[in-house]
Protein backbone atom coordinates (compact mmCIF):
# COMPACT_ATOMS: atom_id res chain seq x y z
CA UNK A 1 0.00 0.00 0.00
CA UNK A 2 1.20 3.58 -1.03
CA UNK A 3 1.65 5.94 2.34
CA UNK A 4 0.14 9.12 0.92
CA UNK A 5 2.58 11.89 2.76
CA UNK A 6 -0.04 13.69 5.43
CA UNK A 7 1.72 16.46 6.14
CA UNK A 8 0.46 19.65 4.16
CA UNK A 9 2.81 21.56 2.02
CA UNK A 10 4.44 24.35 3.33
CA UNK A 11 3.13 26.85 1.32
CA UNK A 12 -0.35 26.44 2.69
CA UNK A 13 -1.50 29.69 3.93
CA UNK A 14 -4.43 29.87 6.25
CA UNK A 15 -6.99 31.74 4.24
CA UNK A 16 -6.94 35.17 5.52
CA UNK A 17 -8.87 36.22 2.77
CA UNK A 18 -11.87 38.92 4.22
CA UNK A 19 -14.77 37.31 2.02
CA UNK A 20 -14.25 33.46 1.91
CA UNK A 21 -17.07 33.45 -0.58
CA UNK A 22 -14.60 34.54 -3.36
CA UNK A 23 -13.32 31.18 -3.31
CA UNK A 24 -14.80 28.87 -6.22
CA UNK A 25 -12.70 26.26 -6.34
CA UNK A 26 -11.14 24.66 -3.26
CA UNK A 27 -8.77 21.42 -3.75
CA UNK A 28 -8.29 19.85 -0.45
CA UNK A 29 -4.95 17.20 0.08
CA UNK A 30 -5.95 15.60 -3.02
CA UNK A 31 -3.96 12.65 -4.26
CA UNK A 32 -4.22 10.34 -6.97
CA UNK A 33 -2.78 7.26 -7.56
CA UNK A 34 -2.69 5.02 -10.89
CA UNK A 35 -2.20 1.28 -11.15
CA UNK A 36 0.64 0.65 -13.50
CA UNK A 37 0.65 -2.16 -16.14
CA UNK A 38 3.31 -3.69 -14.08
CA UNK A 39 0.89 -3.68 -11.18
CA UNK A 40 2.80 -1.37 -9.32
CA UNK A 41 1.49 2.08 -7.86
CA UNK A 42 2.37 5.26 -9.34
CA UNK A 43 1.46 8.25 -7.29
CA UNK A 44 0.82 10.81 -10.02
CA UNK A 45 -0.33 13.33 -7.23
CA UNK A 46 0.05 14.41 -3.85
CA UNK A 47 -1.27 15.75 -1.09
CA UNK A 48 -2.08 18.69 -3.48
CA UNK A 49 -4.23 21.41 -1.44
CA UNK A 50 -4.86 24.71 -3.50
CA UNK A 51 -7.46 27.56 -3.71
CA UNK A 52 -8.76 29.62 -6.68
CA UNK A 53 -10.44 32.88 -6.13
CA UNK A 54 -13.47 33.40 -7.96
CA UNK A 55 -12.39 35.41 -11.43
CA UNK A 56 -9.21 34.02 -10.95
CA UNK A 57 -6.35 33.34 -13.43
CA UNK A 58 -4.33 30.54 -12.42
CA UNK A 59 -1.70 28.48 -14.31
CA UNK A 60 -0.02 25.59 -13.27
CA UNK A 61 3.54 25.21 -14.63
CA UNK A 62 5.74 22.00 -14.22
CA UNK A 63 7.73 19.69 -15.40
CA UNK A 64 6.17 16.65 -18.09
CA UNK A 65 4.42 14.08 -16.10
CA UNK A 66 4.24 16.12 -13.06
CA UNK A 67 0.51 15.57 -12.99
CA UNK A 68 -0.55 18.76 -14.45
CA UNK A 69 -3.56 17.33 -16.63
CA UNK A 70 -4.41 14.80 -13.72
CA UNK A 71 -5.10 17.69 -11.70
CA UNK A 72 -7.38 19.36 -14.16
CA UNK A 73 -9.22 16.16 -14.58
CA UNK A 74 -9.89 16.13 -11.17
CA UNK A 75 -11.30 19.61 -11.16
CA UNK A 76 -13.33 18.87 -14.16
CA UNK A 77 -14.85 15.96 -12.73
CA UNK A 78 -13.39 13.66 -15.10
CA UNK A 79 -11.51 11.40 -12.70
CA UNK A 80 -12.12 11.13 -8.51
CA UNK A 81 -8.94 11.22 -6.93
CA UNK A 82 -7.78 8.62 -4.84
CA UNK A 83 -8.00 10.91 -2.21
CA UNK A 84 -8.79 14.06 -0.60
CA UNK A 85 -11.65 16.11 -2.12
CA UNK A 86 -12.23 18.75 -4.71
CA UNK A 87 -15.01 21.26 -4.12
CA UNK A 88 -16.83 24.17 -6.64
CA UNK A 89 -18.66 26.89 -4.85
CA UNK A 90 -18.36 24.72 -1.78
CA UNK A 91 -20.25 21.99 -3.24
CA UNK A 92 -18.25 18.42 -3.45
CA UNK A 93 -17.47 17.92 -7.45
CA UNK A 94 -18.54 14.79 -8.07
CA UNK A 95 -18.65 14.81 -11.94
CA UNK A 96 -18.55 16.81 -15.18
CA UNK A 97 -20.58 19.65 -15.69
CA UNK A 98 -21.23 22.85 -17.81
CA UNK A 99 -19.97 24.96 -15.18
CA UNK A 100 -16.36 23.85 -15.67
CA UNK A 101 -15.37 24.01 -19.50
CA UNK A 102 -12.27 21.88 -20.46
CA UNK A 103 -9.90 22.10 -23.12
CA UNK A 104 -7.94 19.40 -23.68
CA UNK A 105 -4.66 19.00 -24.82
CA UNK A 106 -5.46 16.65 -27.35
CA UNK A 107 -8.52 19.00 -28.91
CA UNK A 108 -10.96 16.25 -28.80
CA UNK A 109 -13.24 17.57 -31.28
CA UNK A 110 -15.94 15.62 -32.94
CA UNK A 111 -14.88 14.64 -35.86
CA UNK A 112 -18.42 14.14 -37.93
CA UNK A 113 -19.84 17.45 -36.94
CA UNK A 114 -17.94 20.69 -39.11
CA UNK A 115 -15.84 23.78 -37.55
CA UNK A 116 -19.83 25.12 -37.20
CA UNK A 117 -21.28 21.92 -35.90
CA UNK A 118 -18.95 21.54 -32.95
CA UNK A 119 -18.67 25.29 -31.84
CA UNK A 120 -22.62 24.95 -31.38
CA UNK A 121 -23.13 21.46 -30.03
CA UNK A 122 -22.77 22.72 -26.36
CA UNK A 123 -25.23 25.87 -26.67
CA UNK A 124 -27.71 23.46 -28.33
CA UNK A 125 -27.16 21.02 -25.68
CA UNK A 126 -28.24 23.78 -23.41
CA UNK A 127 -31.31 24.14 -25.24
CA UNK A 128 -30.49 27.75 -27.33
CA UNK A 129 -32.14 28.43 -30.48
CA UNK A 130 -30.28 27.22 -33.57
CA UNK A 131 -30.09 30.38 -35.18
CA UNK A 132 -29.06 32.71 -31.72
CA UNK A 133 -26.67 29.14 -31.50
CA UNK A 134 -25.39 29.66 -35.24
CA UNK A 135 -25.15 33.39 -34.69
CA UNK A 136 -22.98 33.59 -31.53
CA UNK A 137 -20.83 30.33 -32.52
CA UNK A 138 -20.11 32.09 -35.90
CA UNK A 139 -18.87 35.18 -33.97
CA UNK A 140 -16.58 32.92 -31.84
CA UNK A 141 -15.41 31.12 -34.97
CA UNK A 142 -14.31 34.40 -36.40
CA UNK A 143 -12.97 35.52 -32.81
CA UNK A 144 -10.24 32.79 -32.80
CA UNK A 145 -9.47 33.25 -36.78
CA UNK A 146 -11.19 30.90 -38.58
CA UNK A 147 -13.93 33.00 -40.74
CA UNK A 148 -14.00 31.00 -43.53
CA UNK A 149 -13.62 27.39 -41.87
CA UNK A 150 -17.11 26.65 -40.98
CA UNK A 151 -17.65 23.88 -43.36
CA UNK A 152 -14.50 22.29 -42.73
CA UNK A 153 -14.32 19.16 -40.93
CA UNK A 154 -11.84 18.76 -38.29
CA UNK A 155 -9.36 16.28 -40.55
CA UNK A 156 -9.40 19.18 -42.83
CA UNK A 157 -7.67 21.80 -40.16
CA UNK A 158 -3.55 21.91 -38.74
CA UNK A 159 -3.11 21.00 -35.51
CA UNK A 160 -3.05 24.70 -34.74
CA UNK A 161 -6.38 25.16 -35.94
CA UNK A 162 -7.98 22.07 -34.05
CA UNK A 163 -6.43 23.89 -31.03
CA UNK A 164 -8.11 26.94 -32.17
CA UNK A 165 -11.78 25.06 -32.57
CA UNK A 166 -11.86 23.45 -29.43
CA UNK A 167 -11.29 26.71 -27.59
CA UNK A 168 -14.25 28.37 -29.37
CA UNK A 169 -16.52 24.93 -28.37
CA UNK A 170 -15.70 25.61 -24.54
CA UNK A 171 -15.93 28.99 -24.79
CA UNK A 172 -19.43 28.73 -26.71
CA UNK A 173 -21.84 27.21 -23.58
CA UNK A 174 -20.15 29.83 -21.12
CA UNK A 175 -18.54 28.10 -18.36
CA UNK A 176 -17.82 29.78 -15.29
CA UNK A 177 -14.81 28.07 -15.02
CA UNK A 178 -12.52 26.84 -18.12
CA UNK A 179 -9.86 24.46 -17.85
CA UNK A 180 -7.37 24.98 -20.57
CA UNK A 181 -4.70 21.98 -21.07
CA UNK A 182 -2.04 23.52 -22.81
CA UNK A 183 -4.72 25.40 -24.93
CA UNK A 184 -1.69 27.04 -27.05
CA UNK A 185 0.86 24.46 -27.03
CA UNK A 186 0.66 23.41 -30.93
CA UNK A 187 0.56 27.27 -32.29
CA UNK A 188 2.83 28.54 -33.90
CA UNK A 189 4.68 31.89 -32.11
CA UNK A 190 2.53 34.65 -34.03
CA UNK A 191 -0.68 32.68 -33.46
CA UNK A 192 0.00 31.71 -30.03
CA UNK A 193 0.63 35.82 -29.13
CA UNK A 194 -2.38 36.80 -30.94
CA UNK A 195 -4.96 34.01 -29.24
CA UNK A 196 -3.15 34.74 -25.76
CA UNK A 197 -4.36 38.50 -26.06
CA UNK A 198 -7.67 37.74 -27.36
CA UNK A 199 -8.12 35.56 -24.05
CA UNK A 200 -7.17 38.07 -21.78
CA UNK A 201 -9.41 40.42 -23.17
CA UNK A 202 -12.00 37.80 -22.78
CA UNK A 203 -11.19 37.21 -19.55
CA UNK A 204 -11.13 41.10 -18.79
CA UNK A 205 -14.14 41.48 -20.26
CA UNK A 206 -16.18 38.40 -18.44
CA UNK A 207 -13.89 37.51 -15.65
CA UNK A 208 -13.95 33.88 -15.69
CA UNK A 209 -12.00 31.47 -13.53
CA UNK A 210 -9.26 30.21 -15.48
CA UNK A 211 -7.06 27.58 -14.64
CA UNK A 212 -4.87 27.07 -17.59
CA UNK A 213 -2.05 24.44 -17.48
CA UNK A 214 0.91 25.60 -19.74
CA UNK A 215 5.21 25.20 -20.40
CA UNK A 216 5.44 28.15 -20.90
CA UNK A 217 6.80 30.69 -18.15
CA UNK A 218 6.22 33.41 -20.16
CA UNK A 219 2.81 33.10 -21.28
CA UNK A 220 2.08 31.73 -17.55
CA UNK A 221 3.71 35.07 -16.23
CA UNK A 222 1.98 37.40 -18.96
CA UNK A 223 -1.79 35.85 -18.14
CA UNK A 224 -1.82 35.00 -14.80
CA UNK A 225 -2.51 36.78 -11.20
CA UNK A 226 -0.91 32.96 -10.01
CA UNK A 227 1.44 30.61 -11.10
CA UNK A 228 1.26 27.37 -9.24
CA UNK A 229 4.67 25.94 -9.68
CA UNK A 230 4.62 22.11 -9.57
CA UNK A 231 7.23 19.67 -9.08
CA UNK A 232 7.38 16.22 -9.91
CA UNK A 233 7.49 12.29 -8.71
CA UNK A 234 5.51 12.51 -7.03
CA UNK A 235 3.61 15.58 -8.45
CA UNK A 236 3.79 18.16 -5.47
CA UNK A 237 3.25 21.80 -5.90
CA UNK A 238 6.52 23.64 -4.63
CA UNK A 239 5.25 27.00 -5.06
CA UNK A 240 2.58 29.40 -5.41
CA UNK A 241 3.86 32.47 -6.96
CA UNK A 242 1.14 35.21 -7.31
CA UNK A 243 2.09 37.84 -10.31
CA UNK A 244 1.95 41.42 -9.06
CA UNK A 245 1.69 43.07 -12.39
CA UNK A 246 -0.90 45.89 -13.71
CA UNK A 247 -4.13 44.65 -15.58
CA UNK A 248 -4.61 45.70 -18.59
CA UNK A 249 -1.51 44.16 -19.87
CA UNK A 250 -0.07 44.71 -23.02
CA UNK A 251 2.78 42.45 -24.10
CA UNK A 252 4.65 45.18 -25.82
CA UNK A 253 4.72 47.19 -22.43
CA UNK A 254 5.32 44.15 -20.40
CA UNK A 255 7.99 42.92 -22.06
CA UNK A 256 10.30 46.03 -21.18
CA UNK A 257 8.94 46.20 -17.38
CA UNK A 258 11.38 45.11 -15.31
CA UNK A 259 9.22 43.58 -13.50
CA UNK A 260 7.65 41.33 -15.47
CA UNK A 261 11.56 40.30 -16.94
CA UNK A 262 12.15 39.50 -13.16
CA UNK A 263 9.18 37.16 -12.69
CA UNK A 264 10.38 35.17 -15.58
CA UNK A 265 13.90 34.73 -14.96
CA UNK A 266 12.85 33.76 -11.37
CA UNK A 267 10.23 31.37 -12.31
CA UNK A 268 12.61 29.54 -15.10
CA UNK A 269 15.48 29.13 -12.56
CA UNK A 270 12.93 27.38 -10.17
CA UNK A 271 11.65 25.12 -13.17
CA UNK A 272 15.02 24.53 -13.84
CA UNK A 273 15.58 23.49 -9.96
CA UNK A 274 12.47 21.72 -9.76
CA UNK A 275 13.48 19.22 -13.04
CA UNK A 276 16.52 18.88 -11.71
CA UNK A 277 15.17 17.64 -8.69
CA UNK A 278 12.82 15.64 -9.65
CA UNK A 279 13.78 11.55 -9.72
CA UNK A 280 11.18 8.27 -10.59
CA UNK A 281 9.60 6.95 -7.34
CA UNK B 1 -16.13 16.83 -67.93
CA UNK B 2 -15.49 13.22 -66.79
CA UNK B 3 -10.85 13.11 -66.86
CA UNK B 4 -9.90 10.03 -69.24
CA UNK B 5 -8.56 8.57 -65.55
CA UNK B 6 -11.75 9.50 -63.56
CA UNK B 7 -13.08 7.60 -66.85
CA UNK B 8 -10.91 4.55 -67.00
CA UNK B 9 -11.66 4.23 -62.77
CA UNK B 10 -15.47 4.06 -63.50
CA UNK B 11 -15.01 1.45 -66.36
CA UNK B 12 -12.34 -0.95 -64.85
CA UNK B 13 -15.27 -3.06 -63.15
CA UNK B 14 -17.00 -3.20 -66.21
CA UNK B 15 -13.46 -4.28 -68.23
CA UNK B 16 -12.70 -6.91 -65.09
CA UNK B 17 -16.31 -8.45 -65.72
CA UNK B 18 -16.16 -9.05 -69.37
CA UNK B 19 -12.57 -10.54 -68.61
CA UNK B 20 -13.92 -12.65 -66.48
CA UNK B 21 -16.74 -13.72 -69.18
CA UNK B 22 -14.32 -13.83 -72.02
CA UNK B 23 -12.39 -16.37 -70.04
CA UNK B 24 -14.96 -18.29 -69.00
CA UNK B 25 -16.17 -18.82 -72.82
CA UNK B 26 -12.74 -19.75 -74.09
CA UNK B 27 -12.26 -22.36 -70.84
CA UNK B 28 -15.39 -24.11 -71.68
CA UNK B 29 -14.47 -24.09 -75.13
CA UNK B 30 -11.78 -26.05 -74.41
CA UNK B 31 -12.93 -28.66 -71.91
CA UNK B 32 -16.16 -29.25 -74.44
CA UNK B 33 -17.54 -30.17 -71.00
CA UNK B 34 -21.19 -30.60 -70.46
CA UNK B 35 -21.79 -29.66 -67.32
CA UNK B 36 -19.36 -26.90 -68.11
CA UNK B 37 -21.92 -24.58 -70.60
CA UNK B 38 -20.16 -21.69 -72.10
CA UNK B 39 -21.01 -17.70 -70.87
CA UNK B 40 -22.59 -17.21 -73.58
CA UNK B 41 -25.19 -20.22 -72.92
CA UNK B 42 -25.99 -19.43 -69.25
CA UNK B 43 -26.41 -15.50 -70.18
CA UNK B 44 -29.14 -16.58 -72.51
CA UNK B 45 -30.90 -18.84 -69.89
CA UNK B 46 -31.55 -15.36 -67.66
CA UNK B 47 -34.11 -14.33 -69.12
CA UNK B 48 -35.70 -16.94 -68.95
CA UNK B 49 -35.46 -17.34 -65.40
CA UNK B 50 -36.34 -13.70 -65.19
CA UNK B 51 -39.21 -14.41 -67.11
CA UNK B 52 -40.83 -17.22 -64.78
CA UNK B 53 -43.55 -16.17 -62.38
CA UNK B 54 -42.62 -19.20 -60.32
CA UNK B 55 -38.88 -18.43 -60.41
CA UNK B 56 -39.04 -14.45 -59.73
CA UNK B 57 -41.40 -15.55 -56.52
CA UNK B 58 -38.99 -17.28 -55.35
CA UNK B 59 -35.73 -15.09 -55.94
CA UNK B 60 -37.91 -12.36 -53.97
CA UNK B 61 -39.03 -14.59 -51.29
CA UNK B 62 -35.00 -14.84 -50.72
CA UNK B 63 -34.73 -11.36 -50.92
CA UNK B 64 -37.23 -10.48 -48.31
CA UNK B 65 -35.78 -13.17 -45.84
CA UNK B 66 -32.49 -11.59 -46.77
CA UNK B 67 -33.54 -8.06 -45.65
CA UNK B 68 -35.57 -9.09 -42.74
CA UNK B 69 -32.78 -11.29 -41.73
CA UNK B 70 -30.15 -8.26 -42.11
CA UNK B 71 -32.37 -5.54 -40.77
CA UNK B 72 -33.18 -7.41 -37.30
CA UNK B 73 -30.12 -8.06 -36.79
CA UNK B 74 -28.31 -4.81 -37.15
CA UNK B 75 -30.89 -3.48 -35.00
CA UNK B 76 -30.12 -5.82 -32.31
CA UNK B 77 -26.23 -5.78 -33.04
CA UNK B 78 -25.36 -1.98 -33.63
CA UNK B 79 -26.62 -1.55 -29.61
CA UNK B 80 -25.57 -4.51 -28.32
CA UNK B 81 -21.88 -4.09 -29.73
CA UNK B 82 -21.83 -0.06 -28.84
CA UNK B 83 -22.80 -1.05 -25.23
CA UNK B 84 -20.11 -4.39 -24.96
CA UNK B 85 -17.63 -1.77 -26.04
CA UNK B 86 -17.98 0.78 -24.13
CA UNK B 87 -19.27 -1.15 -20.87
CA UNK B 88 -16.95 -3.89 -18.85
CA UNK B 89 -19.85 -5.28 -17.45
CA UNK B 90 -21.54 -5.61 -20.36
CA UNK B 91 -18.80 -7.22 -22.41
CA UNK B 92 -18.30 -9.88 -19.58
CA UNK B 93 -21.34 -10.95 -20.41
CA UNK B 94 -21.48 -11.32 -23.33
CA UNK B 95 -18.13 -12.06 -24.83
CA UNK B 96 -18.28 -15.99 -23.81
CA UNK B 97 -21.67 -16.44 -25.27
CA UNK B 98 -20.44 -14.98 -28.69
CA UNK B 99 -17.01 -16.97 -28.58
CA UNK B 100 -18.46 -19.75 -28.60
CA UNK B 101 -20.51 -19.26 -31.46
CA UNK B 102 -18.19 -17.16 -33.34
CA UNK B 103 -15.88 -19.81 -34.97
CA UNK B 104 -19.32 -22.22 -35.69
CA UNK B 105 -20.37 -22.12 -39.70
CA UNK B 106 -24.02 -20.94 -38.75
CA UNK B 107 -25.03 -23.14 -41.86
CA UNK B 108 -24.23 -26.01 -39.50
CA UNK B 109 -26.87 -25.10 -37.04
CA UNK B 110 -29.19 -25.36 -39.66
CA UNK B 111 -30.30 -28.74 -38.77
CA UNK B 112 -31.05 -28.15 -35.14
CA UNK B 113 -32.95 -24.62 -35.85
CA UNK B 114 -35.30 -27.08 -38.39
CA UNK B 115 -35.77 -29.30 -36.29
CA UNK B 116 -37.12 -26.74 -33.75
CA UNK B 117 -38.64 -24.53 -36.29
CA UNK B 118 -39.45 -26.53 -39.37
CA UNK B 119 -38.30 -25.27 -42.63
CA UNK B 120 -39.84 -22.28 -43.30
CA UNK B 121 -39.16 -18.78 -43.63
CA UNK B 122 -38.30 -18.23 -39.67
CA UNK B 123 -35.50 -21.31 -39.77
CA UNK B 124 -33.62 -19.51 -42.80
CA UNK B 125 -34.65 -16.06 -41.66
CA UNK B 126 -32.48 -17.35 -38.45
CA UNK B 127 -29.80 -18.19 -39.58
CA UNK B 128 -28.97 -14.86 -41.77
CA UNK B 129 -29.76 -13.35 -38.77
CA UNK B 130 -27.07 -15.25 -36.87
CA UNK B 131 -24.66 -14.96 -39.99
CA UNK B 132 -24.79 -11.34 -39.93
CA UNK B 133 -24.90 -10.58 -36.50
CA UNK B 134 -21.58 -11.65 -35.24
CA UNK B 135 -19.07 -9.18 -37.70
CA UNK B 136 -21.97 -6.25 -36.73
CA UNK B 137 -21.39 -7.22 -32.97
CA UNK B 138 -17.62 -7.10 -33.46
CA UNK B 139 -16.96 -4.04 -35.38
CA UNK B 140 -19.50 -1.81 -33.53
CA UNK B 141 -17.78 -3.23 -30.26
CA UNK B 142 -14.40 -2.24 -31.37
CA UNK B 143 -15.40 0.99 -32.83
CA UNK B 144 -16.79 1.64 -29.63
CA UNK B 145 -13.91 0.87 -27.66
CA UNK B 146 -11.49 2.83 -29.77
CA UNK B 147 -14.03 6.29 -29.31
CA UNK B 148 -11.38 9.14 -27.18
CA UNK B 149 -12.31 9.32 -24.02
CA UNK B 150 -11.91 13.36 -23.70
CA UNK B 151 -14.42 13.25 -26.52
CA UNK B 152 -16.61 11.66 -24.06
CA UNK B 153 -16.25 14.01 -21.55
CA UNK B 154 -16.17 17.36 -23.79
CA UNK B 155 -19.92 15.91 -24.01
CA UNK B 156 -20.35 15.25 -20.30
CA UNK B 157 -19.05 18.60 -19.68
CA UNK B 158 -21.36 20.04 -21.87
CA UNK B 159 -24.42 18.33 -20.33
CA UNK B 160 -24.58 14.98 -22.11
CA UNK B 161 -25.94 11.99 -20.34
CA UNK B 162 -24.57 8.73 -20.32
CA UNK B 163 -26.94 7.62 -22.41
CA UNK B 164 -27.12 10.71 -24.94
CA UNK B 165 -23.67 10.06 -25.11
CA UNK B 166 -23.78 6.33 -26.41
CA UNK B 167 -26.30 7.59 -28.75
CA UNK B 168 -24.65 10.86 -29.41
CA UNK B 169 -21.00 10.62 -29.06
CA UNK B 170 -20.16 6.67 -29.10
CA UNK B 171 -22.48 6.44 -32.49
CA UNK B 172 -21.59 8.82 -34.73
CA UNK B 173 -17.64 8.36 -33.83
CA UNK B 174 -18.16 4.60 -34.16
CA UNK B 175 -19.75 4.67 -37.50
CA UNK B 176 -17.14 4.32 -39.60
CA UNK B 177 -16.01 0.95 -38.02
CA UNK B 178 -20.32 -0.10 -37.71
CA UNK B 179 -20.23 0.31 -41.33
CA UNK B 180 -17.59 -1.80 -42.35
CA UNK B 181 -19.28 -4.38 -40.06
CA UNK B 182 -22.73 -4.21 -41.65
CA UNK B 183 -20.72 -4.27 -45.44
CA UNK B 184 -19.33 -7.73 -44.23
CA UNK B 185 -22.66 -8.24 -42.58
CA UNK B 186 -24.64 -7.93 -46.14
CA UNK B 187 -22.24 -10.41 -48.26
CA UNK B 188 -22.52 -12.92 -45.35
CA UNK B 189 -26.62 -12.36 -45.29
CA UNK B 190 -26.24 -13.36 -49.26
CA UNK B 191 -24.25 -16.54 -48.50
CA UNK B 192 -26.52 -17.29 -45.61
CA UNK B 193 -29.59 -16.86 -47.82
CA UNK B 194 -27.77 -19.44 -50.68
CA UNK B 195 -27.18 -21.89 -47.90
CA UNK B 196 -29.92 -22.19 -45.99
CA UNK B 197 -31.59 -22.70 -49.09
CA UNK B 198 -29.50 -25.34 -49.98
CA UNK B 199 -30.53 -27.45 -46.46
CA UNK B 200 -34.01 -26.51 -46.26
CA UNK B 201 -35.55 -26.85 -49.70
CA UNK B 202 -38.61 -25.30 -50.93
CA UNK B 203 -38.29 -22.10 -52.31
CA UNK B 204 -36.00 -19.08 -52.92
CA UNK B 205 -33.23 -18.70 -55.59
CA UNK B 206 -30.82 -21.60 -53.82
CA UNK B 207 -33.60 -23.70 -54.30
CA UNK B 208 -34.01 -23.21 -58.31
CA UNK B 209 -29.48 -23.36 -58.36
CA UNK B 210 -30.08 -26.51 -56.60
CA UNK B 211 -33.10 -28.12 -58.23
CA UNK B 212 -31.47 -27.19 -61.26
CA UNK B 213 -28.24 -28.94 -60.65
CA UNK B 214 -30.03 -31.84 -59.72
CA UNK B 215 -31.90 -32.11 -63.30
CA UNK B 216 -29.07 -31.49 -64.97
CA UNK B 217 -30.05 -28.05 -66.34
CA UNK B 218 -26.53 -27.28 -65.97
CA UNK B 219 -27.04 -23.71 -68.13
CA UNK B 220 -30.00 -22.16 -65.72
CA UNK B 221 -27.33 -23.78 -62.59
CA UNK B 222 -24.85 -21.14 -64.28
CA UNK B 223 -27.45 -18.55 -64.88
CA UNK B 224 -28.74 -18.50 -61.22
CA UNK B 225 -25.09 -18.11 -60.10
CA UNK B 226 -24.71 -14.83 -62.42
CA UNK B 227 -27.57 -13.69 -60.53
CA UNK B 228 -26.78 -14.20 -57.44
CA UNK B 229 -23.79 -12.63 -58.11
CA UNK B 230 -24.99 -9.99 -59.83
CA UNK B 231 -27.22 -9.41 -57.28
CA UNK B 232 -24.57 -9.31 -54.73
CA UNK B 233 -22.63 -6.72 -56.22
CA UNK B 234 -25.59 -4.63 -56.53
CA UNK B 235 -26.47 -4.36 -52.67
CA UNK B 236 -22.78 -4.28 -52.07
CA UNK B 237 -22.41 -1.29 -54.73
CA UNK B 238 -25.47 0.49 -53.28
CA UNK B 239 -24.48 -0.20 -49.45
CA UNK B 240 -21.14 1.38 -50.49
CA UNK B 241 -22.52 4.54 -51.89
CA UNK B 242 -24.82 5.06 -48.65
CA UNK B 243 -21.66 4.38 -46.53
CA UNK B 244 -19.35 6.61 -48.41
CA UNK B 245 -22.31 9.37 -47.81
CA UNK B 246 -22.75 9.07 -44.13
CA UNK B 247 -18.75 9.04 -43.59
CA UNK B 248 -17.50 11.53 -45.20
CA UNK B 249 -15.99 13.50 -42.51
CA UNK B 250 -13.47 9.73 -42.08
CA UNK B 251 -12.60 9.02 -45.17
CA UNK B 252 -8.93 9.76 -46.25
CA UNK B 253 -8.87 12.38 -48.90
CA UNK B 254 -7.05 10.19 -51.21
CA UNK B 255 -8.13 6.57 -51.86
CA UNK B 256 -8.93 4.13 -54.49
CA UNK B 257 -12.41 2.50 -52.62
CA UNK B 258 -12.82 -1.48 -52.61
CA UNK B 259 -16.26 -1.00 -54.40
CA UNK B 260 -17.78 -1.50 -57.65
CA UNK B 261 -20.03 1.38 -57.76
N1 LIG C 1 -4.60 6.62 -16.91
C1 LIG C 1 -3.37 6.56 -16.34
N2 LIG C 1 -2.87 5.39 -15.92
C2 LIG C 1 -1.65 5.32 -15.34
N3 LIG C 1 -0.84 6.39 -15.18
C3 LIG C 1 -1.28 7.58 -15.59
C4 LIG C 1 -2.56 7.74 -16.21
N4 LIG C 1 -2.73 9.04 -16.52
C5 LIG C 1 -1.59 9.65 -16.13
N5 LIG C 1 -0.73 8.79 -15.57
C6 LIG C 1 0.58 9.12 -15.00
O1 LIG C 1 0.41 10.23 -14.16
C7 LIG C 1 1.48 11.14 -14.31
C8 LIG C 1 0.92 12.51 -14.59
O2 LIG C 1 0.32 12.53 -15.87
P1 LIG C 1 -0.27 13.85 -16.49
O3 LIG C 1 -0.82 13.54 -17.82
O4 LIG C 1 -1.19 14.46 -15.51
O5 LIG C 1 1.05 14.73 -16.63
P2 LIG C 1 1.23 16.21 -17.22
O6 LIG C 1 1.87 17.02 -16.17
O7 LIG C 1 -0.04 16.70 -17.78
O8 LIG C 1 2.28 15.97 -18.39
P3 LIG C 1 2.43 16.75 -19.81
O9 LIG C 1 2.99 18.08 -19.50
O10 LIG C 1 3.41 15.91 -20.56
O11 LIG C 1 1.09 16.79 -20.44
C9 LIG C 1 2.37 10.60 -15.39
O12 LIG C 1 3.53 10.11 -14.78
C10 LIG C 1 1.59 9.50 -16.04
O13 LIG C 1 2.45 8.43 -16.31
MG1 LIG D 1 -0.76 17.05 -19.72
Amino acid sequence: MKVVPSRSSEWVRPVTSQEPASVIIEIDRVSQVFQTSARKDHVALSDISLTIDDGAFVSILGPSGCGKSTLLYIVGGFVTPTSGSAKIKGRPITGPGPDRGPVFQEFALFPWKTVLGNVMYGPRQQGMRPSEAEAQSRALIEMVGLKGYENFYPKELSGGMKQRVALARTLAYHPEVLLMDEPFGALDAHTRTRLQNDLLNIWERDRKTVLFVTHSVDEAVFLSDKVVMMSKSPGRIRQVIDIDLPRPRRRNELLLDSRYQKYVVDIERMFDEVEETGSPS
Amino acid sequence: MMSLAALAKRAAPVFACIGLLAAWQAASFALKNDSFPTAIEAIRAIPDILGDKEALINILASLRRMAIGFGVAVMVSIPLGLLMGRSRAVAAFFNPLLMVIYPVPKAALMPIIMLWLGVGDVTKTLVIFLGVSLPVIYHSFEGAKAVEEKMLWSGAAMGLSPAQRLVRIVLPAALPEILTGCRTGLVLALISMITSEMIARQSGAGNILFNALDMGQYDTVYAMIIIVGAMGICLDAIFERVRARLVRWSEPQFDLPLSFS
